[in-house]
């Protein structure tokens, strides 16, 4: 038994032997960055970095890929403005707090950092909107992710039910071994906000496929009829629009254990949008698609045509929900003539419905008759 | 005993005076007793208006204390004391409780009343309103103690009654006080009595204004200067601007024994020989009584009159404020914003309408706690006196309306309707006549040549604040660029060296990279000893300069200023002085001082410096020399400026790089979708 606080250099156990190792570079690129303006400097060169442009117009949806990624066009951040003397300067209080946390075992919300920034004098952040820019800069800059940086949002991770065993280390820095099925209550296991290797290590599962779940009800009416077991399956509940940690996880999930994922969410155009961030990403993290993006995700439902097929109560779009999918008909990321003829078909027969609304025929409807059915359709049963 | 007689008679026994009160109640409007707001203030304006006009007749300081008290529902005392000369006891009834009397009314000079309506109008309001007879106490030097008489007005006569007499001794040796008590609504805010005060007192900074208002604040304008302004004197009739009716008035007064007579020295601008041309076109022979010149005569001299080639009407008449008080006053009243510039004001030279002159004169005040994200403010004056309603009716704010101030450096849809930013304008008509849209005066009307003396002199202001703003723009440049390298860039070296275990290099060769300027710097200081402008020349480059450097200072100031070191040139008539620097290395610094007497009147913005010897683009603090200077320059300096020509359009053409902070700020997308 490892001894509470234990250090891992100090104790060795089984468990920690074969630990996921911290990635040994994770804060190198950063100190780069920092020796780059520091050689500048000597040759009294004008402090400058060249970073990709994340504007609008650099950002391009890649259809060979299926993911929004970066264009080629780069900006330049020089000390010869104010402002860019300024981002500068943060940038490097920026580097100096993380390998400081990093050397402290600490991490640090995004919230906190803004505050932390107080005594950042001329380095202080304004908004918490210009803290968060420069995060993404440096996970531009150095090709890490933020959650590298010991940098996270509030926002809570999804929760998993299945057979999946992971291994975590913990917050003391113990490893352990979980099952997500057998291991946790009936709340699932919560992904921690930073679910890199380092962190979390897949050991194996023998589940066939993974169903992303939008709503809570959903999630929990699966769990209880055992749709997990009974298909195997692993139930990743989405939360609304997922958080990086619940992308970055399904990523993984696809990548290192080959699982295919299904996406189950209302039949509305803004759970549209909810896979479409799941599968390619979004604008916002175009930097970050390829860890965060999972093109070969599918969309189970609820289809415009189940709500026909299954004639389930539904509303009445708004105006607001049509001129959703209008903006949708011309998103590159709904260019497929499946999804083009999905929206038409929404626009047309003008209806809405939730996934809670398929209890119209029971409560085991759903796992008996409906998911299997799809499933099987899809080609993933 | 004719039929007709009697009908005549019957028809005119039908027809009755109307009586001042019903004439009151016909023209409230005009008047400005409309509504209890402007009722109360009308009554402010017409009192403190009679105040300063008799201060500045008997060339005294006006000293005016407005009191107004709350005595119940929309009830209200107002008592307006100055201590001007005071008014005689014989007149003091009919000054104050007669309609329609006034000592203005034929005169052809600036003031403020004109119709003799003002305060005996605000008297009768008074009276018909609350039936309280207004109560007048008034001292001259001559008499030991003062008068106090309570006034009403005897409506169907429009005469005087005398409701009660006294004696009293007051503690002034001089003055007036007028205590009406009156139905109104005292409010606060852009229509206020104290607006109006504010106004007043910024056009008439040689007045002490004193208010107390209905909740005991007190508000105190303590006086800018103490010069009277020269008196307007009254000067003779245009015949430009005379009417039929007036001709004929000014012909039956005339004590001049002949028509000749009568026009060359009644009347203004008509010479002997002119006279003569006019009688000839009227058919006139000049010899006749004024008087007896009637009818159709008289229509005839006019036309005549009309035609004739006149000298311009004199600009004796008008009082204008003048370019030095309308900066006092602005400065004695709206100091406390704490304005960042006060431009110098434009006096227009006077111009003719009609028969009679007018003027414009305009300040701007700019910055400070003005608003920014509103219209801007305006301050109309007619004659010195504020007009504070009808704003959007007026020429005055068609005149702003009408200006692209987009050009001038302030927000403006579309260039036109007026501008949003911190400013505050001052405009200043002054005439013998000036066109009000209505009797009620709160509105210049449209006229074209009032028109384009306003937009020259808007202008002409505007094109200070421009100058302003382009400084302090290139202020602000300057202000990024020392903060980048005094605060930021050392902190960056500390930082990034820290990182890497390095120690942190010499930043010199950065610091002229970034700055690539040379800077000059020359603050006026007022100190007790004098008023000292320490010079500061920094080359921030990375090369070695040879510079001149000019000076342009206000003549007046030149003339008491001592320069160390001594100039290599001056022109003292034109305010111009000139140095040739020592060579500068990079980072290298150089100063001089001007010093002027104690109290000297002078600030940072009235001194402008130039130099030569280098481009536009790399001198902060000053401009390139302009060309009209024509100053024989040492070749050393014309070398250098070659050189600096040759350097700017080889530099030209620099990299063109994205600002990666400055296309986020633009376009970084925020929003999830």
């Amino acid at each position: 038994m490892p001894p509470k606080r234990a250090r891992p250099s100090a104790t060795k156990t089984d468990e920690e032997a074969d630990q996921p190792k911290i990635r040994a570079d994770a804060l190198a690129p950063t100190l780069d960055l920092a020796r780059q303006i520091h050689s500048q400097l000597v040759n009294g060169e004008i402090p400058r970095m060249r970073l990709p442009l994340r504007t609008k117009q650099n950002i391009a949806f890649q259809s060979r890929e299926g993911v929004w990624k970066l264009g080629k066009a780069l900006g330049t951040r020089s000390a010869r403005k104010l402002d860019g003397a300024l981002m500068l300067l943060r940038t490097f209080y920026l580097v100096d707090f993380i390998n400081e946390m990093s050397r402290d075992r600490k991490t640090s919300t995004l919230r906190e950092l803004y505050y932390i920034s107080e005594g950042w004098e001329e380095g202080k952040f304004h908004s918490e909107d210009e803290s968060n820019l420069l995060i993404e800069d440096l996970e531009v800059m150095c090709e890490r992710l933020r959650e590298e940086f010991r940098l996270h949002p509030e926002e809570n991770g999804a929760s998993v039910i299945g057979d999946l065993t992971i291994r975590e280390r913990n917050r003391k820095g113990i490893v352990k071994k979980i099952n997500c099925r057998d291991d946790v209550g009936d709340g699932g296991y919560s992904l921690p906000f930073n679910v890199e290797k380092e962190k979390i290590d897949f050991v194996g599962t023998n589940a066939k496929f993974v169903i992303a779940i939008e709503c809570g009800g959903m999630f929990d009416r699966l769990a209880e009829n055992g749709f997990d077991e009974e298909q195997n399956a692993v139930l990743i509940h989405l939360k609304g629009q997922p958080a990086r940690s619940t992308r970055r996880f399904l990523k993984r999930m696809t990548e290192e254990l080959k699982l295919p994922v299904v996406v189950f969410t209302d039949g509305d155009p803004w759970s549209f949008r909810i896979f479409a961030s799941v599968a390619f990403g979004a604008i916002k993290t175009a930097h970050l698609s390829n860890y965060l993006a999972t093109p070969s995700a599918e969309f189970l439902g609820v289809t415009a045509s189940d709500i026909e097929n299954y004639e389930l109560p539904s509303d009445r779009l708004t105006d607001q929900d049509i001129r959703a999918l209008q903006a949708e008909l011309t998103d590159p990321r709904f260019a497929t003539s499946e999804w083009r003829a999905e929206i038409e078909l929404m626009l047309k027969n003008g209806k809405k419905a939730e996934q809670q609304s398929l209890a119209k025929y029971g409560l085991n409807y759903v796992t008996e008759h409906y998911l299997p059915d799809k499933l099987r359709e899809m080609g993933v049963l | 005993m004719a039929p007709s007689t009697t009908i005549a008679q019957q028809l005119a026994s039908k027809q009755r005076e109307i009586s001042v009160a019903e004439f009151f109640e016909r023209n409230r409007q005009i008047l400005g007793f409309d509504n209890l707001q402007r009722a109360l203030l009308t009554t402010v304006k017409e009192a403190v208006d009679n105040a300063i006009d008799a201060s500045d007749d008997a060339r005294m300081l006006p000293d005016v204390l407005v009191e107004i008290q709350k005595e119940g529902e929309d009830r209200y005392r107002v008592a307006v004391t100055d201590s001007g000369p005071g008014i005689l006891r014989r007149e003091i009834p009919n000054v104050f409780a007669r309609l329609l009397y006034g000592s203005r009314f034929h005169q052809n000079r600036q003031a403020r009343g004109q119709q003799g309506i003002g305060i005996s109008a605000a008297v009768l309001y008074a009276n018909l309103t609350t039936a309280r007879p207004a109560k007048i106490t008034s001292k001259v030097e001559e008499e030991e103690a003062a008068h106090v008489l309570e006034l009403a007005i005897d409506t169907q006569k429009n005469l005087p009654k005398i409701v009660s007499e006294d004696l009293e001794l007051w503690d002034r040796p001089h003055g007036t006080r007028v205590e009406l008590v009156l139905k109104g609504r005292y409010l606060r805010g852009r229509q206020s009595p104290l607006e109006y005060l504010r106004g007043t007192a910024i056009v008439n900074p040689h007045a002490r204004i004193v208010l107390v208002e209905p909740d005991g604040t007190r508000s105190t304008f303590e006086r800018a200067t103490t010069d009277l302004p020269p008196p307007s004197r009254e000067t003779l009739p245009h015949p430009f601007g005379l009417e039929l009716g007036e001709l004929g008035y000014l012909l039956k007064a005339s004590r001049k024994p002949t028509l000749t007579d009568f026009l060359t020295k009644d009347l203004q601008g008509v010479s002997a020989r002119t006279a003569r041309e006019v009688l000839d076109a009227a058919g006139l022979k000049g010899r006749e009584a004024p008087g007896s010149v009637s009818g159709e005569a008289q229509e005839q001299l006019l036309a005549a009159l009309h035609a004739a080639n006149l000298v311009a009407p004199s600009a004796e008449g008008l009082s204008p404020i003048g370019a030095m008080l309308i900066k006092r006053g602005l400065r004695n009243v709206l100091g406390e914003l704490r304005p960042e510039f006060f431009a110098p004001p434009v006096s227009r030279p006077p111009k003719v309408r009609g028969g009679f002159p007018f003027m414009v004169e305009v300040g701007l005040v700019y910055g400070g706690a003005l608003p920014a994200d509103q219209s801007i403010q305006i301050l109309r004056f007619a004659n010195r006196v504020p007009l504070l309603f009808q704003q959007g009716a007026c020429a005055v704010t068609n005149a702003i309306s009408n200006m692209d101030w987009r050009r001038y450096g302030l927000d403006q849809k579309g260039g036109s309707g007026l501008p949003v930013g911190p400013l505050l304008v001052l405009v200043h008509v002054a005439s013998t006549k000036i066109p009000f849209t209505s009797e009620a005066k709160e509105a210049i009307a449209e006229d074209p040549e009032i028109d384009k003396e306003l937009t020259l002199a808007l202008q002409a202001a505007a094109r200070h604040l421009r100058t302003h703003l382009s400084r302090k723009s290139r202020r602000e440049f300057a202000g990024d660029k020392f903060a980048i390298i005094q605060k930021i860039l050392p902190k960056l070296a500390e930082k990034t060296s820290a990182l890497v275990g390095k120690p942190v290099p010499d930043l010199t060769p950065v610091i002229t990279r970034i700055m690539d300027v040379v800077h000059v710097e020359a603050p006026v200081q007022s100190e007790a000893n004098g008023v000292r402008v320490p010079v500061a020349v920094t080359n921030y480059t990375p090369r070695a300069r040879v510079l001149e450097l000019f000076a342009e200072i206000p003549p007046e100031a030149m003339a008491l200023a001592t320069f160390d070191p001594t100039p290599d040139g001056t022109e003292p008539e034109l305010g111009r002085v000139w140095w040739t620097l020592p060579k500068l290395a990079p980072n290298g610094r150089t100063g001089l001082t001007i010093s002027f007497p104690p109290k000297t009147d002078l600030e940072t913005n009235d001194l402008d410096w130039y130099v030569a010897g280098i481009d536009e683009a790399h001198v902060l603090g000053a401009d390139p020399l302009p060309g009209d200077w024509d100053v024989r320059l040492p070749r050393t300096i014309v070398e250098a400026s070659e050189q600096a020509a040759a350097e700017a359009a080889a530099t030209g053409s620099t990299e063109e790089e994205v600002d990666y902070d400055a296309a986020e700020a633009s376009a970084t997308v925020r929003d999830e979708d």
